[in-house]
């Protein structure tokens, strides 16, 4: 029986697609059997990050609705074997599925897989409360923003409410030489307010953007900040202890870091 | 503006409540005024019941009454009347405290009767309403409103007093906009109201958290 886990943030542009694919695909390096889900139904992206929009034939409403089998829809990703994505459907709205049908999604896929990544919609209403229906834990992503801030605290608190504790975060969008200056928000301001076990910080990088485009997670880059970044989180998420990344440094960001893995 | 005059519907009829201290002249005039607006809805021959308990009337005051009354067909009569007299804050036992074991996050709320104690954080967007005090044993972001029902010796108590907004009865303060100017004490603070306006002052010594 695998773990579902759902990405989720309250306020959208975040990164939590891009979080979901970089974990899922995280997992998938280290030879596990991973499904990414995509619950952001009617706006689906988690598709073309992966680079598999092409392949879509069937999606989660199909499965929901009986029109196809569960494994006729998962699409299996042109890189990793191990690594499959269930899509949502495009042309229908959040609605179209209901809580009690992603449990039992969840559950069937659980049975299949290691992991069960979810996408959620940002937002709290439907889709959201979709998304968190079926999963046995959470991860916040949030960004060094006050309102992203603040729509993780909600995010917690609705996590809560649905009995879904102690969730982990995530700081995306890091930028070390801004939070030195003292013009971004650091990490301890973040934890102070949330009160929840941070789970790992990812910098701000460029080639997410650039992997992003490319359809092609940033994780299997094996010298990008973020793909670093992210490589440690898989590992976290599978017990081991991985001390957080360095991000306040006199040197410069750079130096640190290749001071952090010894070259 | 306050109102003198309450008109009552009850199971056994009308009721007129009349404030125990403004000027029968007021009240007269507040009276006349509210009987103008809503001839329709006092129905003639009517019997307004009139609780003693409320006000003592002097025979003069009760003649007015009565020529006030039937000029819109109605009558009046005095009552002993222990809803009224229930009404009395003595007679009401005070709750016992509500205690919350966790952090509020945004968007819950929290409504009681008596005093709320929260073992936790109360984050921005968060709302705590108490009819009594309200301590909080870590950082208050949010709302607070102690006193809900009016009563101004309500106070609110935190290990780190930031909120956003404090209110004490119908006293309203909200923080400074400037709040990164101020630097945060390290020590429980409370918030009361002295002088008509909420003031924030260290607490005392049985409020201090650990």
């Amino acid at each position: 029986m695998g773990e579902v886990i759902v990405i989720t943030s309250g306020k959208g542009g975040v990164g939590k697609t891009t979080t979901t694919a970089n974990l899922g695909t995280g997992f998938a390096l280290l030879g596990k059997k991973v499904v990414l889900v995509d619950a952001d139904i009617g706006l689906r992206n988690l598709d073309v990050v992966m680079g598999l929009e092409n392949r879509i034939v069937y999606d989660l409403v199909d499965v929901t609705e009986g029109n196809c089998r569960l494994k006729q829809a998962l699409i299996r990703d042109k890189r990793y074997e191990s690594l499959y994505l269930l899509p949502a459907a495009q042309t229908r709205d959040k609605n179209a599925v209901n809580p009690d049908q992603m449990k039992v999604l969840c559950s069937d896929l659980a049975e299949e897989f290691d992991y069960v990544i979810i996408d959620c919609p940002a937002g709290i209403e439907q889709g959201f409360k979709n998304a968190i229906a079926g999963a046995d834990r959470a991860i916040i992503v949030t960004t060094p923003e006050v309102s992203a801030v603040r729509d993780a605290d909600r995010i917690i608190g609705l996590l809560e409410s649905e009995g879904k504790h102690d969730p982990k975060l995530v700081v995306n969008r890091i930028r070390p030489h801004m939070v030195k200056k003292g013009d971004m928000m650091n990490i301890d301001d973040i934890i102070e307010i949330l009160a929840i076990d941070l789970l790992g910080i990812i910098p701000e990088d460029e080639y997410i953007v650039i992997s992003t485009n490319r359809g092609e997670p940033a994780v299997v880059s094996p010298v990008a900040l973020a793909s670093i970044a992210y490589k440690n989180i898989v590992r976290r998420l599978l017990g081991e202890n991985v001390p957080l990344m360095t991000i306040e440094s006199n040197e410069g960001f750079f130096y640190k870091l290749k001071k952090v893995f010894g070259f | 503006m306050q109102e003198d005059v309450i008109f009552k519907g009850s199971k056994t009829g009308l009721q007129l409540l009349l404030s125990e201290t403004a000027d029968f002249g007021n009240i007269i005039q507040q009276l006349k005024e509210k009987l103008e607006s809503a001839t329709n809805f006092f129905s003639k021959g009517c019997i307004v019941k009139v609780p003693i308990a409320n006000r003592v009337l002097t025979t003069e005051q009760q003649q007015q009454l009565t020529s006030l009354f039937a000029d819109y067909g109605l009558k009046w009569k005095e009552v002993q009347d222990p809803s009224v007299s229930d009404e009395q804050p003595a007679a009401e036992p005070t709750p016992k405290p509500m205690i919350i074991t966790k952090t509020l996050r945004g968007g819950q709320e929290i409504m009681y009767s008596g005093a709320v104690i929260i073992m936790g954080d109360v984050n921005p967007g968060a709302k705590v309403t108490a009819g009594g005090d309200i301590v909080i044993s870590g950082a208050c972001r949010g709302v607070a409103h102690a006193g809900a029902y009016g009563d101004e010796k309500a106070t609110i108590t935190a290990k780190r007093l930031i909120a956003s907004q404090l209110r004490i009865a119908d006293v309203i303060a909200r923080s400074p906009d400037n709040l990164d100017d101020f630097i945060q004490p390290d020590y429980t603070e409370t918030a009361c109201i002295k002088d008509g306006a909420v003031v924030i002052e260290p607490a005392k010594q049985q409020y201090t958290f650990n």
